[in-house]
């Protein structure tokens, strides 16, 4: 992954963290706030319910006190029987719009019903305590109907006619019909879950259609406004669909809790509204995201070109064009930098070129040296030889022929050592350029280990050859190939003096081929290792130092790879890689 | 005037009295007594007696046997008839007693007790029959007949409700007292009996009062099916009793739930009519209407309460009042009574005022 890319990633990840983040909560504010909004509103809503419910109440209030007021009621009150009265609530309740009334005399007997006419007679035990009723107003009452029992809102009108008294108790019915009747804000309806059996049950939950069908979804909220007696909100459904119920305790006359009221209003405008924002936050952040994009793009490419440049010329610089400079365009941190390759690399110029010069006075002085000393010992026998001849003429001419026969020989001897000596240094300097053409290494192997076997037996060396049967034929120059091969048999030849085993291995490595040759000699130090392919150097107190340099000249013009592996006293593996 | 009706009535026709309407009689006098009119009217002749019932006779033909309609036979002769909707009778000029005063009686029938006290408060009818709650009013002008008791009003149980601790609960629960005094408009009386007191004598001696400790007792022993049945009622009017007995009853512990699906229901609430003056065949009469056995012999007053102790036994029948018939006449109608204390229709002696003299 270039610099580019991985700047541009970042930016492009800190663009999306930044916009994503700023979208979140400017969301969130937004959301809160419209939910606030929509609480107040849902207060609102509850506030005018109650204002209507009590309107209602009041209304019924008025209603039952009119009833006591009037001379219907005045005469039943002072009636000597209440018999001919026991129908007068029903056409009382009818006249008044009432669904509930009861005429009831003084001390709580029943003189009409209209909601159950047949309880003439019955107690209202509950009316005798003395309380101040017309001042009560409108309440909540659970009253028994021959069918079953229901929720009422009630009030009563005392009608005292010297000492009689007849008390009107009047009502509607908290049901569906009274719920229909409402007058309710837009967006909001009303159920009403009756609480007159012990455990919830789900038919007496209605709303202004008659039974309502969502007592399973409703049915957590009211037992937990049940049980806890106190008003609570909650959001029911998801989406949408939702809504959010505000359940409101009912209670009765005497504190008990008779109902809950469920005030729901739709969310639905809220969800939309929330939706829609949700839907141009993404958006916006989309263009903001995409905005920062380009942004970074152009931004990492204003940042990078520089560094670029820089990398471009550190590969140059690597490539070999050492003197490769950078332009400076700027003065900040990047143009200093650059400033500084370019130092570097001037000075990097400077001390390659010390350096070839140092090499090339070194490598003279080195080849000077050896020339030294492999001239050296052959000159040493020359010179004694000429100079015995000398001797035997001046002093012995009758040995003389002897000694010059003697010494001619050693002379030639010496010169054609010299002549070996001189070739050697010329085959190094003129290594003639590879044939190339299918060699069978294997093959190879086996015909040059064969050149050996009498050294091998000499210098009491064990040959293990192993040779993979997969081999394919690789590009080489045979001959050379060949030597370097033998360089290497008898590097390991010298290094095992006491004997020990030779191995010689091939792997096949798909199209190329590896070639091994260990030995289990005495081994070679780090520095012996990393020195040892340099010309004229030498472990052994013979040869020129030419051998493993002329290899890795031969394995580097077929463009292979050369590598030795060894450690003091465990042998040395030389590794050969080529195709 | 209810001696000149006897007195008329015995002259029109001369035949030997015989004990019920010996009986009849007397209670007549008594109804007279409280039944003062204006001896100085003189009878007319012509116009025609609207007449409203809320029965509706079915029957192809006008009925032959019974009170009512049958009772204008020997003065007067059916002259139109649609049946379960309006019957016309005519005066029979050759009738035996003589023509009656007046030229017909247009009958409509299926008409409510409250419509007919609506018609009758309009005068689009001279003669009604009057409701318990209708009966206690007494507008200016309005005249009002009453007949003996002649009604058994009863629960009778089908076979459904075969536990006798059932029946005998349920009878012991009903607080009769407050349906007559409220419901009836203390129109009746409390009785036990199938008979009325006036006609057996003995009735007193079947007990009516409500005992609803007992009546708990009883249904808490019976198992809970057996608590819950429903009573019916033939006639719409009887639905305030009906659901007075079922407040009653869940009081008792028993489940009674009111349907006006009669034929169907485990229990009916049934009134029926006494038309003998004649205790015996009243008995037999009653019994065969309510489905009960037929007594046997009932020659004596001790058979007749035997026999009907006998019937009772086992509460397969409640009897719970003995009510009488209340008509309304308009004021135009004059000659009245003309229902005798047994119910039955005497118009041969009414006239209208307006008529020829």
């Amino acid at each position: 992954m270039t610099f580019r890319t991985r700047l541009l990633l970042v930016f492009t990840v800190t663009v999306m963290i930044s916009v994503g983040v700023v979208e979140w909560m400017v969301t969130s504010a937004t959301r809160d706030a419209f939910e606030r909004m929509d609480a107040q509103r849902d207060d609102a809503l509850v506030a005018q319910f109650r204002k209507e419910c009590d309107r209602r109440g009041r209304e019924i209030a008025r209603t039952v006190k009119g009833i006591a007021a009037s001379d219907e009621s005045l005469a039943i009150a002072i009636a000597p029987d209440y018999a001919p009265f026991y129908s007068q609530a029903g056409a009382l309740a009818s006249a008044h719009s009432l669904d509930l009334l009861e005429l009831v005399a003084g001390d709580g007997t029943i003189v009409s019903s209209a909601e159950w006419p047949a309880r003439f007679g019955y107690k209202e035990e509950w009316l005798a305590g003395a309380a101040d009723w017309p001042a009560r107003g409108a309440f909540l009452k659970r009253e028994e109907l021959p069918d079953g029992v229901t929720l009422a809102l009630v009030a009563v009108g005392v009608v005292n006619a010297g000492d009689r008294q007849l008390f009107v108790v009047g009502g509607q019915q908290l049901d569906s019909e009274f719920l229909s009747t409402l007058v309710l804000p837009a967006g909001m309806h009303v159920l009403l879950y009756r609480n007159l059996e012990t455990q919830f049950s789900p038919r007496e939950l209605v709303d202004s259609g008659g039974s309502s069908t969502r007592a399973a979804e409703l049915q957590p909220l009211i037992e937990q406004a049940t049980a806890g007696g106190r008003e609570i909100t909650r959001t029911i459904g998801s989406g949408a669909s939702s809504e959010r119920f505000h359940a409101v305790p009912l209670k009765g006359n005497e504190d008990n809790l008779l109902g809950i009221l469920l005030i729901g209003s739709s969310r639905r405008d809220l969800v939309e509204l929330e939706a829609s924002l949700r839907r141009n936050g993404i958006l916006v952040a989309s263009f903001g995201i995409l905005v920062g994009i380009l942004m970074s793009v152009w931004a990492a490419a204003r940042i990078t070109r520089p560094v670029q440049r820089l990398a471009e010329s550190a590969g140059k610089v690597a490539a070999g064009e050492w003197a490769t400079t950078v332009e400076i365009a700027s003065r900040d941190e990047v143009g200093k930098l650059a400033e500084a390759f370019n130092r570097m690399t001037h000075e990097l110029v400077e001390q390659r070129e010390r350096l070839v010069q140092a090499e090339r006075v070194a490598a003279w002085r080195e080849l000077a040296r050896r020339l030294a000393h492999e001239l050296k010992n052959p000159l040493f026998p020359l010179q004694i030889t000429v100079e015995n001849m000398q001797r035997a003429r001046e002093r012995y001419p009758e040995q003389f022929e002897e000694v010059f026969r003697e010494g001619t020989q050693t002379l030639l001897a010496e010169l054609a050592n010299l002549k070996q000596i001189i070739g050697r240094f010329s085959d190094f300097a003129k290594m003639p350029a590879p044939e190339m053409q299918p060699v069978d290494f294997n093959q190879l192997a086996a015909d040059t280990t064969r050149l050996f076997e009498a050294q091998f037996t000499q210098a009491r060396v064990a040959v293990k050859t192993e040779l993979d049967p997969h081999l394919r034929p690789v590009a080489a120059d045979p001959e050379q190939m060949t030597r370097v091969l033998r360089n290497l048999i008898l590097n390991a030849i010298d290094a095992m003096p006491e004997g020990g085993t030779l191995t010689l291995r091939t792997i096949a490595a798909g199209a190329a081929v590896r070639i091994e040759v260990a030995d289990t000699g005495q081994g070679l130090s780090p520095e012996e290792c990393q020195r040892l392919f340099t010309p004229y150097y030498t472990t052994k107190t013979h040869g020129t130092g030419l051998g493993l340099a002329i290899v890795q000249s031969v394995i580097s013009d077929h463009k292979g790879r050369i590598s030795v592996e060894s450690q003091p006293g465990r042998g040395t593996t030389f590794r050969i890689d080529l195709g | 005037m209810c001696l000149r009706w006897f007195a008329v009535h015995s002259v029109r026709h001369p035949v030997l009295l015989s004990r019920a309407r010996q009986q009849a009689a007397c209670l007549a006098i008594l109804f007279a007594l409280t039944h003062p009119t204006h001896a100085a009217t003189r009878p007319h002749y012509g116009g025609t007696l609207r007449v409203e019932m809320h029965e509706a006779i079915e029957s192809p033909d006008p009925p032959q046997s019974g009170p009512g309609m049958a009772d204008l036979a020997g003065a007067f002769a059916i002259s139109r008839w649609e049946a379960g909707r309006r019957a016309v009778y005519t005066a029979d000029e050759d009738a035996a007693g003589g023509r009656p005063f007046l030229d017909a009686v247009d009958i409509q029938m299926g008409r409510s007790l409250r419509d007919q006290a609506i018609d009758l408060e309009l005068g689009r009818a001279d003669l009604v029959e009057l409701g318990p709650s209708e009966a206690r009013k007494s507008p200016a002008g309005r005249q009002m007949w009453t007949t003996a008791p002649v009604r058994v009003m009863a629960l009778v149980f089908g076979a459904r409700v075969d536990d006798a601790r059932v029946r005998e609960a349920l009878s012991l629960a009903v607080d009769r007292a407050a349906i007559l005094n409220v419901l009836l408009q203390r129109q009746g009386e409390i009785s036990g009996a199938l008979l009325p007191q006036w006609l057996s004598g003995y009735a007193f001696l079947f007990a009516g009062a409500a005992d609803i400790a007992r009546a708990r007792a009883l249904a808490g022993s019976l198992p809970a099916a057996s608590r819950t049945f429903t009573l019916g009622f033939e006639d719409p009017a009887l639905r305030p009793v009906a659901d007075r007995i079922a407040l009653n009853a869940r009081d008792a512990g028993l489940a009674i739930s009111v349907t006006p699906q009669s034929a169907a229901a485990d229990a009916r609430l049934v009134e029926v009519r006494i038309a003998s003056a004649d205790p015996a065949r009243a008995l037999t009469a009653v019994a065969a209407a309510l489905a009960l056995p037929q007594p046997g012999r009932l020659d004596s007053p001790e058979a007749l309460f035997e026999a009907e102790r006998s019937l009772l036994e086992g509460f397969r029948v409640v009897p719970l009042f003995h009510l009488p018939e209340v008509y309304g006449a308009g004021q135009r109608v004059q000659g009245g009574p003309g229902v005798s204390p047994l119910g039955e229709w005497r118009f041969e002696l009414l006239f209208l005022e307006g008529g020829r003299p």
